[in-house]
């Protein structure tokens, strides 16, 4: 379970987030929604101490995230990972070394059995036959499915996707949202997916919520929010580009 | 604009500029502390140190070689008129090994490294900074420090250490030659000069050295690439400062630890 609890960030003069409240339960796909610069991503982050909220708490499992530092930090990262809007894997390692390099760090393994076990976890996102590439030779899509596979390394119960299906073709994006709800519905992970791709949303959302100026504007199911009278929220799904939404 | 405006101005740059100095300096002492602390008990990742070691110093074996060999021709040549006019050859082999080992060896090669190496460090880390790769291994619940930064900064002083070791070898070797080919001054009456005036402090001098200007590079590298803001922009004016505060921080050890060590 991960709450949010009146949390606020300013950066210098922009106040980003107004005293946000959120629940999450265990083992929903949950999206995070908004117009760019809304704080989305800026969220998340508070999630796994990327940034300490200027007021508010976070609490994963029982524990103040916010109030965390050092090892018990990593402790939290181990529970709950991050995939990054740019995949970020490491440029000079191969997609095997990328993976097994959490492997080899956490569960003890040799280097050689860690590449091994690498090559299983590619496998799993369809990325094996890539196991030698490095980064810079795969597409988007590919190399978000590594990011995917290494961040599950370290068995997490709660992911965090930031942005996943930006800048990917639809049929990668497709791709990946279905190893999202595959996570969810086979390994019971919660996800956590900030994302503005409207087809995602609707297809593998269990809950969305919706970040407009600072404030949850609203929280809901895609049948709830597809039926919304709110101005607001309806310009957004809808994607339109006259409506009450101020840019 | 007034006098007293422009001197307001001036006032409050130089100001400016000395707080950016001061935090820049405790930028890279607070960076130093805590790899200190990740040295009892050592956190190291060992794999990525043998790498450290192998890029950095294993491939800088040529230009520090190269470097080596004319820095101790280009010294004989200079030393070479007064050589002749004093007629004092058996003086080559001392002053080309107490100036090679003491001074020029240690500072060339550690400008080279800092160049070459240094330069490297801050550009691979800044852009690791800029496209999140490092708050990935924070994510990934992997300290940073302890993975990425201590494996660098350990083989960049070791390396330089055994570099200054091999270049001063060279170094010698390229005065003797020179002396040879320039002066008619025999390899044997060097090697003779050079053995009945070096002591020992002379070489211990100049490795002293050469570990003090590692710790500066290393330290300087990894702090201005872990600080790296603005994009691609940002990683090349890190860079660029990075060696600079190398370069200035190796001339200030380098007056400072010769006054010390005599």
């Amino acid at each position: 379970m991960i709450e949010f609890r009146g949390i606020m960030k300013a950066f210098g003069p922009k106040q980003v987030l107004k005293g946000v409240d959120l629940s999450i339960p265990d083992g929903e796909v949950f999206f995070l929604i908004g117009s760019s610069g809304a704080g989305k991503s800026v969220l998340i982050k508070h999630l796994i101490g990327l940034l300490k909220p200027d007021a508010g708490q976070i609490i994963l499992d029982g524990d103040d995230v916010s109030k965390l530092e050092g090892a018990a930090l990593y402790r939290v990262r181990k529970v709950c990972a991050m995939v990054f809007q740019h995949a970020t894997l490491f440029d000079s390692m191969t997609c095997a070394e990328n993976v097994a390099l959490p492997l080899r760090k956490h569960h003890n393994l040799s280097a050689r059995d860690a590449l091994a076990e690498a090559q299983k976890r590619l496998v799993q996102v369809q990325m094996g036959e890539f196991a030698e590439k490095y980064p810079g030779e795969l597409g988007d899509g590919m190399r978000k499915r590594v990011a995917i596979a290494r961040a599950l390394t370290v068995d997490p119960r709660y992911v965090l996707f930031d942005e996943p299906t930006t800048s990917l073709d639809p049929v990668s994006a497709r791709r990946v949202d279905k190893l999202i709800r595959h996570l969810s519905d086979t390994l019971g992970v919660t996800s956590i997916v900030v994302s503005h791709d409207l087809a995602s949303i609707f297809s593998i959302a269990d809950r969305i919520a919706m970040l407009y100026q600072g404030n949850l504007r609203m929280v809901g199911t895609p049948e709830e929010f597809r039926n919304s009278s709110d101005g607001v929220v309806s310009q957004f799904i809808h994607g339109r580009a006259e409506g009450p939404m101020e840019v | 604009m007034s006098q007293a405006s422009e001197r307001e101005g001036l006032s409050a740059e130089t100001g400016r500029a000395i707080l950016d100095l001061a935090a820049e300096v405790g930028g890279v002492a607070m960076l130093a502390g805590r790899l200190l602390r990740r040295l009892a008990p050592p956190r190291l990742d060992g794999p990525e140190l043998a790498r450290n070691l192998h890029r950095m110093g294993v491939k800088s074996l040529p230009i520090v070689g190269v470097t080596a060999l004319f820095t101790g021709g280009i010294m004989v040549i200079q030393a070479g008129v007064l050589i002749r006019r004093f007629g004092a050859e058996g003086l080559l082999g001392w002053g080309a090994g107490f100036a090679t080992l003491r001074e020029v060896g240690p500072i060339l090669i550690a400008l080279m490294f800092s160049g070459r190496v240094g330069a490297n460090n801050t550009a691979e880390l800044g852009t690791m900074t800029v496209t999140e790769q490092i708050a990935a291994l924070e994510t990934l619940a992997i300290d940073p420090l302890s993975y990425l930064i201590l494996p660098r900064c350990i083989a960049m002083v070791v390396m330089l250490f055994m570099l200054t070791v091999y270049g001063d070898v060279l170094a010698l070797a390229g005065s003797a030659l020179m002396g040879q080919a320039l002066l008619g001054v025999s390899v044997a009456t060097f090697f003779n000069g050079f053995l009945e005036t070096i002591r020992v402090w002379d070489l211990a001098t100049g490795l002293i050295k050469s570990v003090l200007y590692g710790v500066i590079i290393a330290l300087s590298s990894c702090h201005f690439g872990l600080t790296v803001t603005g994009g691609a922009p940002g990683v090349g004016r890190a860079v660029n400062t990075s060696v600079v505060a190398s370069a200035t921080g190796i001339f200030v050890t380098d007056y400072f630890s010769t006054y010390l060590l005599g």
